[in-house]
This record gives structure tokens, sequence and C-alpha cells, in this order.
């Protein structure tokens, strides 16, 4: 638009010089004057460009530049072409939509050594799960549920709304997963390890939780008024929960938990996560109306090395119920996927597991994770034999297919012949190997 | 008619008309900000005072399509155009630009042929490269525990500790990752060239990346290191000037810097070929050059430029002699036949952790 203006005020400087008289006998005087004239308008000219420059947001000419090198803060950033492209397939990347639906569709197929049908048909597979997942973060507010259908029972996994502070910290409202351990679970495999099935990892109970980080240390603080369902006697539940069952009357209520980590060398390539959890509720008897108490307090070591991950944890707990005569104080009576079991009232946890990454060029897989994973429960009443698990397997992502491919071992373990994690004396090492093949969107 | 009867006078109404009249303008089409801004001090605006032609300056976002339909419909309404190398090669091979007469560009000042004071690759059949940026890597030496000498000591985490900061791309990071593996500057896009040479280049930068903090504009790349996320980044050298004179105290590794170049071209089939490459040649003078890096931190073409510049601007410049001695050209042609391929499988390699994955389906 500029020079636009410019061309006009051109012509009206010609326009005068067309129509202005010229003696001709006095022609070089003459030119000269006009020469006189034409740079007076020139400057005059130059006046006028400048002011329009001004308005302009287009730069004005070089008599006005000092030789001042890089003069980057008049100019803005200093970008080039390259870099500008660059810059335009970065910022046309879109936004993610604040709200994503996801889900899984898993399938299973299994051969259990110790059981003569499995044998006979080498296994069997079906149907394992179906889920829906709805995530997702607007503003500061944040969403996360998981509903389950499986051919047992259709359950809410977790459900919770959280706000994110301006310092990162969120608190969360709604069932979600209690922090304590080893975190977000305790094992690599498809088929968990003794901890889950005693109910001390990938536990969702309905309480309000407190995250924070500050550096390298992190603390979860949390307050579960009682377990996710509102009612102690349901037992189509994802994690086992205390249940009220036959003689067993429990409930677990008003649980408190702190789980405090630090973790040395964080964001580097090698970090070592330690971390401290304790947990105390009341064990409300429906039958005396007592109350007993229950605690619980670990220790874990979560070190990521390179491609290497080793887990170690050490748990102790103990449920101390207020039962009427005749009932037995050496367990508690848990409950989950559609049926009960009992667990041994005192008892130790241990955890080692180790797993390595492989290296993948450019292969179909993107993810393939080896491991073992041992757990066993030590218990303190009850005389029981000590329960263990150990699965040895790999599991395998490409694209948005993943499985997992588990040899397990299990000794006087729940789900595997007579074991029981409540006394039981099974001391044969029984088998299963399991492939869990899953889509997930 | 007593005027006409006035040669002299005439020949001045003649001069004046000819602008006046808008018979010449000229369409340049180039990237906007900054850049064009340096570019309208340093040369359009003398172009436009020197010939009186009134240049028109329109924004792209690049590409070679706009000019490709141009050129095919013998409507072509841009007369020169700044694009990036890769495309310039990929517009020539299509036959959409004019070849470029070398000879006719303009000397140095002391003599110096134009072929003889351009960098090498800057003189293209089809075009005249004009500024050279690089990526180089950046650190805070008040920060860095012990400042990198050389781009092995970026790729050495345990020598160099602190976590680094690479573009979210192939680019650059193939180039450097081979580098630091051993494999001469000149060899590296012939090692690329190779399945083999890929993998290896995917194998160094497996060594590094849990410790690797990954950026998409240059703007995140400073941010990394101004807040010390990162101890050293890659980073285009331009963001690193602009950070130092917000009081930043960045420093840059210039070895193996790997540059690419913005290029003049002239769409075929234009009515004012000869004027823009009138244009062109102007716009490369040694004068021009200079005067446009009196605005932007990038490198000029001519050598002969950079002796315009004051020693301690020009040692901070890509094309300066001493930041060029293991300087990479980035092989425009090579990353435009390959470009789409490696960003697919570095992006399917980037989302594969190297740390055992702390969550899992379930």
């Amino acid at each position: 638009m500029a020079s636009g203006r410019r061309c006009g005020l051109g012509m009206a400087v010609l326009a005068l010089l067309l129509v202005a008289p010229f003696p001709a006998e006095a022609e070089a005087d003459e030119i000269a004057r006009l020469q006189q004239q034409l740079e007076a308008l020139q400057q005059r000219l130059e006046i006028l460009e400048r002011r329009l420059a001004a308005q302009d947001s287009r730069p004005v000419r070089t008599p006005e530049l000092t030789e001042t090198p890089f003069e980057t803060e008049l100019l803005g950033e200093a970008v080039t072409g390259a870099e500008r492209l660059e810059e335009a397939r970065a910022t046309a990347v879109p936004e993610p939509s604040p709200i994503r639906i996801g889900g899984a569709l898993r399938f299973n197929h299994f051969f259990r050594e110790d059981v003569r049908d499995s044998r006979t048909r080498r296994g069997d597979s079906g149907f394992d799960l179906f889920r829906l997942n709805v995530d997702g973060e607007i503003r500061d507010i944040i969403l996360s549920a998981e509903y389950r259908f499986t051919p047992d029972m259709d359950v809410i996994r977790s459900g919770w709304l959280g706000y994110r502070f301006a310092d990162d910290s969120v608190v969360k409202v709604g069932i979600h997963r209690a922090p304590f351990g080893l975190l977000p679970f305790a094992s690599h495999n498809y088929w968990d390890g003794v901890p889950f099935y005693a109910g001390f990892s990938d536990n969702h109970d309905l309480g309000i939780a407190y995250e924070r980080s500050d550096g390298a240390w992190e603390t979860r603080l949390a307050f579960y008024k009682n377990e996710e369902l509102g009612s102690a006697g349901t037992l189509a539940r994802y994690a086992p929960d205390v249940v009220r069952q036959g003689d067993q009357q429990n409930e677990e209520i008003n649980r408190f938990n702190a789980r405090v980590a630090y973790t040395l060398g964080q964001d580097t390539g090698c970090e070592h996560e330690f971390g401290l959890s304790g947990q105390r509720a009341d064990l409300l008897n429906a039958t005396t109306n007592g109350r007993g108490s229950h605690w619980a307090a670990a220790g874990h070591l979560d070190s990521r090395c390179g491609r290497w991950n080793l887990q170690l944890q050490g748990a102790r707990y103990v449920y101390d119920p207020d039962n009427p005569p005749g009932v037995s104080n050496d367990s508690v009576r848990l409950g989950a996927f559609g049926t009960s079991f009992d667990l041994a009232a005192k008892g130790k946890l241990a955890v080692v597991n180790l797993a390595y990454n492989f290296e993948l060029s450019d292969s179909w897989f993107d993810q393939v994770v080896c491991y073992n994973n041992y757990s066993r429960l030590i218990k303190d009443v009850g005389g029981g034999r000590d329960s263990e698990l150990n699965t040895v397997g790999c599991s395998v992502g490409a694209g948005p297919l993943y499985a997992y491919l588990d040899l397990i071992f299990a000794r006087n373990m729940l789900f595997f012949g007579e074991g029981s994690l409540a006394g039981g004396d099974d001391d044969r090492w029984r088998s299963r190997f399991n492939i869990n093949l899953g889509y997930y969107w | 008619m007593s005027i006409l009867r006035r040669p002299t006078l005439l020949f001045l109404i003649v001069l004046l008309l000819v602008p006046a009249a808008a018979a010449d303008r000229l369409t340049v089409v180039s990237w906007g900000g900054a850049y064009v801004k340096s570019q309208m001090l340093g040369f359009i605006l003398p172009f436009e005072e020197e010939t009186g032609i009134a240049v028109d300056v329109l924004e792209y976002t690049g590409g070679i399509d706009d000019v490709r339909s141009q050129v095919r419909a013998w409507n072509v309404r841009w007369d020169v155009v700044d694009m990036e190398l890769f495309d310039a090669h990929r517009a020539c091979r299509e036959n959409l630009l004019v070849p470029f007469d070398h000879d006719t560009l303009p000397p140095a000042p002391d003599g110096t042929p134009a072929r003889e004071d351009f960098l090498e690759g800057s003189l293209l059949r089809c075009g005249i490269g004009n500024v050279v940026a690089a990526t180089v890597v950046a650190y805070d030496h008040e920060r860095i525990e012990r400042a990198p000498e050389r781009i092995e000591d970026f790729f050495d985490v345990q020598g160099f500790p602190g976590r680094r900061g690479l573009r979210r791309s192939p680019k650059v990071n193939l180039e450097w990752a081979l580098i630091a593996d051993g494999v001469p500057r000149e060899d590296v896009y012939q090692v690329l060239d190779t399945e083999e040479g890929v993998d290896r280049a995917f194998r160094v930068l497996n060594r590094i990346k849990p410790w690797v903090d990954w950026w998409r504009s240059g703007e995140e790349a400073v941010r990394l290191l101004e807040t010390g996320r990162v101890s050293m980044t890659s980073v285009f050298n331009g963001r690193v000037f602009d950070a130092v004179q917000r009081g930043e105290t960045f420093s840059i590794l210039w070895d193996h810097q790997v540059w690419f170049m913005d290029v003049w071209v002239i769409p075929r089939n234009g009515r004012r070929q000869e004027l823009a490459a009138e244009f062109v040649r102007f716009a490369t003078t040694t004068d021009s050059l200079a005067r446009q890096m009196r605005y932007i931190p990038y490198g000029p073409v001519r050598r002969s430029s950079l002796e315009q510049i004051d020693p301690e601007i020009r040692r901070q410049l890509p094309t300066a002699e001493e930041n060029m001695v293991t300087a990479i050209e980035g092989d425009a042609e090579w990353w435009a036949a390959n470009l789409d391929r490696l960003t697919e499988r570095f992006e399917r390699w980037l989302e594969r952790p190297v740390m055992v994955p702390r969550d899992r389906p379930n």
C-alpha cells in the first residue's frame, strides 16, 4: 500500500513539473532550478514516505537504520525459512481432544497342567474382557474412569474427578488406586502377584487422595471411607477387599494411606525409587458392631536402569478383627472376581521382580519386555504353608495389539489346586501357561 | 510544442515516468517476521531506491505447489521466490524454475569472481543461495559442569552428565549420531543411504534416549536450556543469539554444525524474468548480504560479505571460517528423498521406551 501511495506522490510531482512554464532563453538556469526543485521534492517525498512507513507496518528506509548488529530486539526473533517451515509443521499438529475415549478387547488362552480337562483339550481359549475408558483434562479438572465387562462380572475399576493445582499437585475424589507399595503395579505380568490377591496392590477404593511431587520426592496421602462399591457384601469387584460373607462379617472403613518415595537419579537413564508406605483402617464387624483394626506397612525399591528394571518390596500387615466368639481371628475374608476367599490375618509379603526391555531395531514390534516375577506370602497365623507365585514371561506390543505370554508357577496359591492365602498345605508347584492377547485403543 | 524541443527535460520526465507508471513492479515471495524484515532493510528497499522498481513482498509457508500451479497455467504471479534448498531442488527437477547464469553475478569488491566468492553448493543450476542457518549444540556455560568440545561429547552422558535436548525429527540427529560413532562427515549421507547405516545411527541415539527431552520448535529448545532442564541441546543458531541478547549465558558448540540454506529462484514462464534476475543479482551482492546480516544472525553465502562484518560478530556466524571447519552441509536432496520414510521410523522409534515402562496395559 505504501508503494502505491509513493507512486501517487510521484505522479503529483510530475504533474507540477509538466504544468510549470519554462523560458526558452534560460534553459540551463531553468534546468538547474528544476534540479533543485526535484531535490527538494525528493526530500519532501522521503519525509512523507517515512510518515507513511510509520503508519504502515513496513520498515522505513535505510537512512534511519543504525549500524548496530543484530537488531533482533527491534525485529523480533530471528527465524529463517528453514526453521519457519519446521515451526509451521510443529504448530500444524492438531491439539489432542481434552476427553479421550479408549478401551480394550482381550482374549485368553490358557493351559493348566494340573487340570485333566485342560490337559485333554490342550488348553482353553475364551473371551477375557471388554473395557471402556474415559480420560481427560479440561483446564485443571481431571477425569478418569474405567468400566469392565468380563464373563464373570461387569464392574467399575476406577472413576474419579481430580483438580490440578498451580504447583501441579493433584487432588482426586472417587474410586482410585490406593497408594501402597510399588506403583502402579507390583508385577509385570498378566496374572499379577501375591500382593494383588491379598489386596495390597492395584487396589481401588472410594475416597480422596492428594498427590504431589517436590523434585525427587513424591508424596501421596489418601483417605478411604470404605471399599469402592458401598456394599461390603458384593463379591463382584475388580480387586480384593474385606467383605462380609458367611461368619466373617467384617468390612474395612476409614482407611488412611500415606506413601513417600524418593527417586535417586531422577530424569537420568538410571533411576532408583525408594519408598515407604503405610495404611491404617478400622474393621467394622456387622455382627458385634465392634471395631477391630488393620494396619500395613511396606518398603520398596523400584530401580530402572537402562533397559533393566528391578523391583523389591517387603510388607507387613495385620488384621485384628472384632469377631464374635466362635469365629476365627486367624483370617479375614476377601472378595473379588465374583468369589470370596480367606487371607491370613497377619502376614508378610515379599516381591522380587526383574524385567528387561529389549532393544528393537526396525521391527514389527514396538516393545518386548521379558521378566521374572516372584512374590510370596509368609503367614504369621494359621500355620499354613507360604503362598508363592513365580511368573516368567514376556509382554509384546505391536501397534494397538498387546500380548502377555506367561508361564506361571504357584505353590499353595489361590486358584491353583487347593492352594490358599490362609492356611493351606499344598506343597506342589503347579503351573499354568497363559497367553493374553488384547486390542487396545 | 516547446516542451518537445527540450530533450534534456524530456529525458528527465521520461526517467520520472518510468517508475511512476508502475510498468516495472516485481513480486518477491519470502517468509515472514524478522527474516523478511532483514531482507527489506538489507536489500529490497535499497533495490527499490536504486532502480525505481517497486517490490511487492508476499509471504508464503514453503513448498512448491503454488509455483507448480502458476508455472503450468502460464499465469506466473511470483517473480522471485525465497525457497528452502530441498524445495528448490525438487522444483528444478520438475523444470519449474529458470536456470540461472552464474557468470552474470557480480564479482566481489576485490574482483574475485562470484563462482569463487560464493560458498560451495550455494550456486545451483536453478537458484542462488542467500543465507545459511545452522543447527548447533548450545549450552549454558554458567551452569554446565564441563563444557563440550566435540559433538561426540553430546552423546557421552557419563563424561558430560545431564539431560540433552534434541529436535523431534530425524534430520541432523542421524547425522550427528553417525559422527559420534566415528563416521567421517564426508561419508555421513553415504552411510545413511544404507539400512545398516540408519540402524547404526538409531543404535547411537538409543544410547542417550533416556536422557533426551524432545523439542518441536526452536523456542522450546531455548526454554529447555533456560530452565536448566537440559545441560545441552541442539538448537537453531539464531535462537542462541536471541537468547544471549536477552542476557542468557549460552554458548555454541560449532563442531559439526549442520547447515542448510535458503535459495532465490525464478519460476518459469514469468513475464519479468530479466527483472527478476536483476533483483537476485542485487540481493546477492557482497554489500546486500553484508547489510542483511546486520539484522539477522545467519551466515551470508558470499565470503566477501563476511569480510565486511565486524570480526567479533563474524565469528558467531555459521559461515565464519573457523566455524565451518567441521561443518556438515545438510544434504537437502537426500532429505527430500528420505524425510518421509525416516520420519515414520523415527516417530515409531521414539514411542519405544528404553526403560521398562512403569505402566502397562491391564
